[in-house]
């Protein structure tokens, strides 16, 4: 995997903490929106915007990841402007 | 004596037939369509036609009978569980169990071996006797036993896992069991198969019809059907059929691995877990130690092998079997597991009418196959949520009323 | 009596020295070079082991691991390979899963039972009677397993290796050799792999009687060797192909893992067998396996042959039988047309006999092996005209009737692969990106053709790579099959094999399908076929054709088994390496072991759980060192817990939202606790802020916690875009915490700080030097003592920690450990996170609402409580007190609150307090049993009902004053 500031690097330097999600608005969301941003999940196959930590350097950073094939189509900083 | 396999003797044309038919098309109409021929969905549809007499049932698979988590688990078969309704729950499954073989008329090599949860801290104790206090209150047969206790069922254990997580005691479960998991489906299907049950191979689920709140049909790569209900047993891939029907679950799949070593002759008796350790291993009928460890840290759709896995999962077995160095690992693979945020299940009526869920299985999933199976039936035929899965609704998430099942999955997450 | 011929031209073994070994206690001998197999065959050893199933005598097939025959016990070394383990001076070897040794073995009976076995017998008995499925499981896990563990094998630590490359090439035979010299003459690094003890492959052993094949290998050998950019590495197999091309490379020694930039699969084929009644007889063997004894180690396979084929490569085969003293009977072809090769020519010229469209229907047994082919004509559905028989004597038969791709690795890294019908193999159609394949695995047959495919493929890799410019190579795939596209035959009286490993049969195949098995999965999975140590290099091919026949459909239809790794068996050793133990000790850990500690892990930290006193039991000691710090004065080493350091204009706004208190109105220099939870409500972790600045604090967390929280931080932030510096110092900082009404008297003296109780009052934090070591100390209640939690630089933890004891030893101080601590914190009621919560803990569960402050504008956590404070509550922590009992009366932690035979609860926390003289603990209630006062029962050891007390908390010191104010000091 690519960490954006230190290059490419084994996977197992890696520490995955799921798919990024928007929090809602906690004053003015119901509690079944609320409920289902904490517990609920986007768990079908797909491309997704994750959270990643490189555990060396401990940087976190956002990476594309098709979820099925296991491919890392690209990673930067949040909160940048992914190149493509 | 297996008098039962002279009848191979005499006869010149092999006396056996199909376990479960080929059927060449789709009907067009069925009271309840499964979705996935693994032990679970199969199990639903043999319930269903054997206690509830629905019978006119399609079980659709997109691969082939047992292919999915039920023919890559560990196979292990417990009741040890944290909570009462998970303990009530997995000791229904080991009472159905039991009686399997027997129902089926099929070897399933269900073997009681004894089950030792190994306890390296404190708080490992701890957690231990409070399942075995449940269980035990339940009338489960479950204890906390000492070291000595584990070397006399394993002798040849380093209780000391290599110096580095000595093993403080354990939870031990007399009633923990392995089976042989291919069969298992397959006695089921052909349970169901015999009753009138239509499996169908090679069918893939790809949209289900819904018109004003209930579900009228499913649509499959062989055609289209129309029915009423629709139960939902696939696993792993249960967020993809649930979005067919815009149901969000708090499922996330991650790859489960194990792996074999080559047979050699028998030396290991009961199933060791530990989960200071990550491990669990149980020596199978064929000699082969079958071993597991935790899921994948990452979300992902695949079966996919990594070397990372082997490699720790050996080095985690040669702290407690040292002696095992020269054994060797024959085959890696992996299945998808869908977890849930509170270890359990996810099970029965959902807001949608005529859409049943079997799902969350996680890692625990194999050991519940009859209990789901029956559970199920009794839901899908009543159209209400049976007892013992009252627990396991997926509107608990909601109502901010989760299971407390974490500690007693086996292995660390 | 010996098989060994003179010397061979590029014989891999060493005639100057002979190796004694044993086999089945039977002294015998080779060479060095020879592995045990070869060893056997040249000691004229036809039986070499007993089949998994029915236990029939087995000889040589394959000769090179594509079979298990050949599986021994060498000492402790279990399924070791016969035929690819290197011979050793002293081996004393058993073949594997026989009941009294091969050749006397009882459970040979089974084979004349076998049709009372077929394929899933086990699963139509033994289940009833129910009673006796133990027994008949004893005996199957008895016959099933294979080779022996012995208990006394040490822990083997084998040290891993990594290492790069450019362009891996697994292979060395003439494809292989190719493509590593194209990619390395462009510039490219080349590490090229081949298991055999030395490279060559085929070329080495597919002569034809001819040296000339010899002399091409010897110069592609001496270019690879003295190639700066080729690394060779023999006797090392690529046991699989991971992610990124990470491959793992075994050898005998150790498993290297590898990263390749492109992966060049060149790893050939695995001769197939033919399915004949008693294909398995010792003395039937695939004819590479005749090829490889006669050129790698000098052996003589068989005295006279008849060869099978359906190529052109049982006619090289059957010249270098001749060419080597064996006396070929005649040359057997499936094919009817004439074939034209050069090799066949020569062999008709030699005046061998050559039947074509002719099988072979059975082979005769005499003595432990083959005494006789008998042939029939092959009639044009496939079948075997069995009414002309025609009976030739011979000790050997060998196969030579196809191959089946090597292509594991290719499979493993996702290459698509599609039946071909012209070649009659499974051949790659797209491969991903980096991974190549080259010669007979591609389906490239000819040598010159696969010497050019491996060009091809080199020149790809570098191209790839960057080193040249593409240029295009033609691949000539064969155009003639090698293989036959049915080599199966069906006999009465079966016993003709198509899995050697599981003892699988024609018919077992059949009546598989007619069960309802008829896809490939379930047919494996049924039948066991390819399940076995060989994982179907033999089997699968044949496997697939039968099922094909079956269903009517071509073999590209009915398709494969997935491929897993590995490729051969892997070591459990050479997988775990070394073994990596982190341990994480305090900077104090010398004192403690000075001072007697029995240390407990505490997560990957080492902690005195209490410290050793000769002639004492731990309870004894522990109720000491709690009387010490209740009494006088006590130390212990709190360096485990999460030390962190946050600052900037938002640290406090940072703070606010991670924790549920308030800190943007703490005081500079004072303390607070802090309480974490979760998205869902639920507790993770505590500690206790201290600000020491206006955009200043330092706080701690857990010991098992602080990477988690650091990490957690350091993401939220990452999201919030907060200015605040985050700083984990946990392995920074050791702390202490000296604690007691003497504390005060003993730290006076080692610091210029003020310690008065209005200079510096409880929960007060204070920077200053102790003992000439700059510190920060907390005046926290967590022992419920005056007491002093100090922090300093991990270098200065010993100076500060032996200058308080030195200080201290006037009034008795005493190192305190876990338990002590544990005890201490539970006279004052304080929840430890994890012991008194779990993982549905929220602070109403737990009684802990006072430490949230639900107004705050956000905190992590807030909008779950809101939630779930509307709900009822499900459970209550309290505390309880218990009639005086004795500790084995008292229940434990953990055991349950019951009531009304339903369970209400457990105990989290329980024990003797030496200062009420009486049990007290936490306990989870339900609700309505929360009422001081209030009595429940709690299920102790044997079902016993013991009842408890709701008590207040704390239970001792109530009003905390011990704490707060230090009545007894003497000094001012």
């Amino acid at each position: 995997m690519r960490c954006p500031i230190n290059g490419l690097r084994p996977v197992s330097e890696f520490q995955y903490a799921g798919e990024i999600r928007p929090m809602p608005d906690p004053d003015t969301c119901s509690d079944a929106q609320w409920a289902d941003y904490v517990f609920n999940r986007n768990g079908a196959p797909g491309t997704k915007k994750e959270w990643w930590l490189h555990i060396a350097s401990g940087i976190w950073f956002v990476a594309e990841r098709d979820t099925a094939a296991d491919k890392v189509l690209n990673t930067y900083l949040y909160g940048e402007v992914p190149q493509s | 004596m297996p008098f039962r396999l002279l009848r191979f003797a005499g006869a010149s044309r092999y006396p056996e037939g199909r376990m479960f038919r080929a059927h060449e098309t789709l009907r067009p109409a069925y009271d309840v369509v499964v979705i996935g021929a693994g032990g679970h969905g199969l199990a639903a549809a043999y319930y269903l036609a054997r206690d509830h007499g629905i019978k006119n049932i399609a079980v659709l698979e997109k691969g082939y009978i047992g292919g999915g988590n039920t023919g890559r688990n560990t196979t292990i078969i417990r009741s040890n569980y944290l909570t009462p309704e998970g303990v009530a729950f997995y000791d229904e499954s080991v009472r159905l169990w039991k009686d399997l073989a027997a129902d089926f008329d099929l070897n399933l090599f269900y073997s009681t071996r004894g089950h030792f949860t190994l306890a390296h801290t404190d708080s490992a104790v701890r957690t231990m006797r409070w399942r075995a206090e449940v269980n035990k209150h339940l009338g489960v047969d479950s204890e906390l036993v000492g070291p000595e206790d584990v070397e006399k069922a394993c002798p040849q254990i380093d209780l000391s896992c290599g110096g580095h997580a000595p093993i403080l005691g354990a939870l031990y479960h007399a009633p923990g069991a392995i089976a042989r998991h291919d069969a298992v489906a397959w006695g089921y299907g052909r349970g169901a198969d015999r009753r009138g049950v239509e499996i169908h191979q090679k069918t893939e689920v790809l949209g289900i019809d819904v018109r004003d709140g209930r579900v009228t049909g499913v649509r499959t790569s062989r055609g289209n059907i129309s029915t009423p209900k629709v139960l939902c047993a696939v696993a792993g891939s249960t967020p993809r059929i649930t979005n067919m029907v815009d149901i969000r679950t708090p499922i996330y799949i991650h790859p489960l691995q194990a792996m074999v070593t080559e047979p050699m002759k028998p030396w290991l008796d009961p199933i060791l877990v530990s989960g200071s350790l990550h491990i669990y291993v149980s020596q199978s009928a064929r000699g082969e130690l079958v071993m597991g460890a935790s899921l994948d840290p990452y979300e992902l759709h695949s079966t996919r092998s990594t070397l990372d896995f082997v490699e720790g999962l050996a080095a985690h077995m040669l702290d407690m079997f040292p002696f095992l160095s020269h054994a060797k690992i024959n085959r890696q693979w992996a299945g998808m597991a869908d977890m849930t945020p509170d270890f359990a299940p996810i099970m029965g009526k959902t807001p949608l009418e005529g859409f049943y869920l079997d799902s969350g299985w996680g890692t625990w999933g194999f050991k519940a196959t009859p209990v789901s199976g029956k559970t199920m039936a009794y839901t899908v035929a009543n159209d209400r949520d049976h007892p013992l899965i009252e627990g396991f609704r997926l509107s608990r998430f909601a109502e901010y009323e989760l299971t407390g099942e974490k500690g007693a999955a086996s292995v660390g997450h | 009596m010996s098989n060994r011929l003179p010397p061979v031209a590029g014989e891999w073994i060493d005639r100057a020295v002979r190796i004694d070994f044993q086999f089945e206690a039977e002294p015998l001998h080779g060479l060095a070079g020879d592995t045990i197999t070869s060893a056997l065959s040249a000691s004229a050893v036809k039986a070499i082991g007993r089949s998994f199933k029915y236990h029939r005598l087995r000889g040589v097939l394959s000769l090179a691991n594509h079979d298990v025959n050949a599986l021994l016990q060498d000492g402790p070394e279990l399924n070791v390979r016969g035929d690819v383990a290197p011979l050793r001076n002293g081996m004393r070897l058993a073949s594997v899963n026989t009941f009294g040794g091969v050749r006397y073995d009882r459970a040979r009976i089974l084979d004349k039972f076998a049709k009372l076995l077929p394929v899933g017998f086990y699963y139509k008995a033994f289940h009833t009677p129910r009673a006796l499925f133990p027994f008949w499981e004893r005996v199957f896990r008895r016959l099933t397993g294979l080779g022996a563990l012995d208990f006394s094998t040490p822990h083997i630590r084998t040290p891993k290796r990594y290492d790069f490359c450019e362009v891996l090439v697994i292979g060395a035979g003439p494809s292989g050799l190719s493509a590593a010299l194209a990619a390395a003459d462009a510039g490219a690094e080349v590490v090229i792999v081949d298991e055999n003890a030395r490279i060559g492959g085929s070329l080495g052993y597919q002569r034809g009687g001819l040296e000339a094949s010899a002399g091409a290998l010897r110069e592609l050998a001496d270019r690879i060797l003295l190639h700066p950019n080729i690394s060779v590495r023999t006797g090392t197999f690529a046991a699989g192909y991971y992610a990124d091309h990470w491959v793992p490379l075994v050898d005998i020694k150790r498993m290297t893992k590898m990263r390749a930039r492109a992966v060049i699969v060149a790893s050939g084929v695995f001769e197939q067998p033919a399915v004949f009644h008693n294909n398995d007889l010792p003395g039937v063997m695939l004819a590479s396996a005749a090829q490889r004894l006669i050129y790698r180690y000098a052996v003589k396979p068989i005295q006279s042959a008849v060869v099978l084929t359906a190529n052109e490569d049982g006619y090289v085969a059957a010249l270098d039988l001749l060419a080597n003293g064996v006396k070929v009977e005649a040359v057997v072809d499936l094919r009817n047309a004439t074939d034209s090769s050069d090799a066949a020519t020569r062999l008709e010229q030699a005046g061998v006999r050559i039947h074509r469209g002719k099988g072979i229907y059975e082979a005769r047994a005499k003595g432990d092996g083959v005494g006789a082919a008998v042939i029939c004509p092959l009639r044009a559905d496939g079948v075997l005209d069995d009414e002309q028989q025609q009976t030739i004597l011979c000790d050997g038969i060998l196969m030579s009737v196809g191959y089946a791709p090597a292509a594991a690795l290719l499979y493993q890294a996702g290459a698509a692969m599609r039946f071909d019908e012209t070649v009659q193999q499974f051949l790659p159609q797209t491969l991903p990106e980096g991974v190549l394949a080259a010669g007979r695995v591609n389906g490239v047959y000819a040598l010159d053709d696969r010497i050019l495919d491996g060009r091809r493929a080199g020149n790809e890799a570098a191209t790839m790579l960057g080193y040249m410019a593409p240029a295009a190579l033609p691949v000539a795939r064969a155009a003639i099959s090698p293989s036959h596209p049915y080599p199966v035959f069906d006999h009465p009286a079966a016993k003709n094999f198509v899995d050697f490993d599981e003892d699988l049969q024609l018919k077992d195949f059949f009546n598989a399908a007619q069960e309802g098995f008829d896809n490939i999965e379930l047919l494996k999975r049924y039948t066991t076929v390819g399940m076995g140590p060989s994982q179907g290099k033999h089997s699968n091919m044949n496997a697939i054709r039968i099922l094909a026949k079956i269903l009517g459909r071509a073999p590209g239809e009915v398709g494969s088994t997935t491929s897993r790794p590995f490729f051969h068996p892997v070591a459990m050793s050479h997988l775990a390496g070394r073994g990596f133990h982190p341990l994480r000790l305090s900077p104090l850990h010398s004192r403690h072991e000075k001072d007697g500690a029995v240390f407990m892990q505490a997560g990957v930290w080492l902690r005195p759980e209490y410290y050793r006193q000769r002639g004492k039991l731990k309870q004894e000691i522990v109720r000491e060192e709690t009387m010490a710090v209740r009494k006088s004065v006590g130390i212990i080493d709190v360096g485990t817990l999460g030390k962190m350091e946050i600052s900037g204009p938002d640290a406090a706004a940072f703070l606010e939202r991670l924790y549920t208190g308030r800190f943007a109105n703490l005081k500079v220099s004072m303390t607070r606790y802090a309480l974490m939870l979760d998205e869902s409500g639920v507790i993770i972790d505590d500690g206790v802020v201290a600000r020491l600045g206006e955009e200043r604090f330092y706080f701690t967390t857990t010991t098992t916690g602080s990477a988690n929280v650091y990490r957690e931080m350091t993401r939220l932030n990452t999201m919030w875009g907060m200015k605040v510096g985050i700083v984990n110092a946990t392995g920074a900082y050791a702390a202490m915490n000296l604690a007691g009404p003497r504390s005060r008297d003993v730290l006076a003296g080692l610091t210029n700080l003020e310690l008065a109780d209005d200079a510096f009052p409880y929960l007060a934090v204070r920077e200053a030097e102790v003992a000439g070591v700059p510190a920060r100390l907390m005046r926290v209640g967590f022992v419920g003592e005056l007491g002093y939690e100090i922090h300093v630089p991990a270098d200065g933890a010993c100076a500060v920690w032996d200058a308080l004891t030195q200080a201290g030893r006037v009034n008795g101080i005493r190192p305190f450990g876990v338990e002590a601590q544990r005890l201490l914190r539970l006279e004052k009621g304080h929840i430890i996170i994890g012991q008194d919560t779990d993982g549905l803990t929220t602070p109403f569960d737990a009684s802990s609402e006072w430490a949230v402050k639900m107004d705050k504008p956000y905190f992590i956590g807030q909008r779950s409580l809101k939630i779930i404070q509307r709900k009822t509550p499900r459970t209550k922590l309290v505390g309880f007190m218990l009639d005086a009992m004795g500790e084995n009366e008292a229940p434990k932690e953990c055991h349950l609150v019951i009531s009304d035979g339903n369970i209400a609860g457990r105990v989290t926390s329980i024990a003797f307090s030496p200062s009420l003289e009486r049990h007290v603990g936490l306990a989870f209630v339900a609700p309505e049993l929360a009422a001081e006062g209030g009595r429940f029962f709690i299920r102790a050891d044997g079902g016993r009902m013991v009842q408890a007390a709701v008590a207040k908390i704390p239970f001792y010191d109530p009003a905390g004053q011990r704490q707060k104010e230090a009545k007894d000091s003497q000094a001012a």
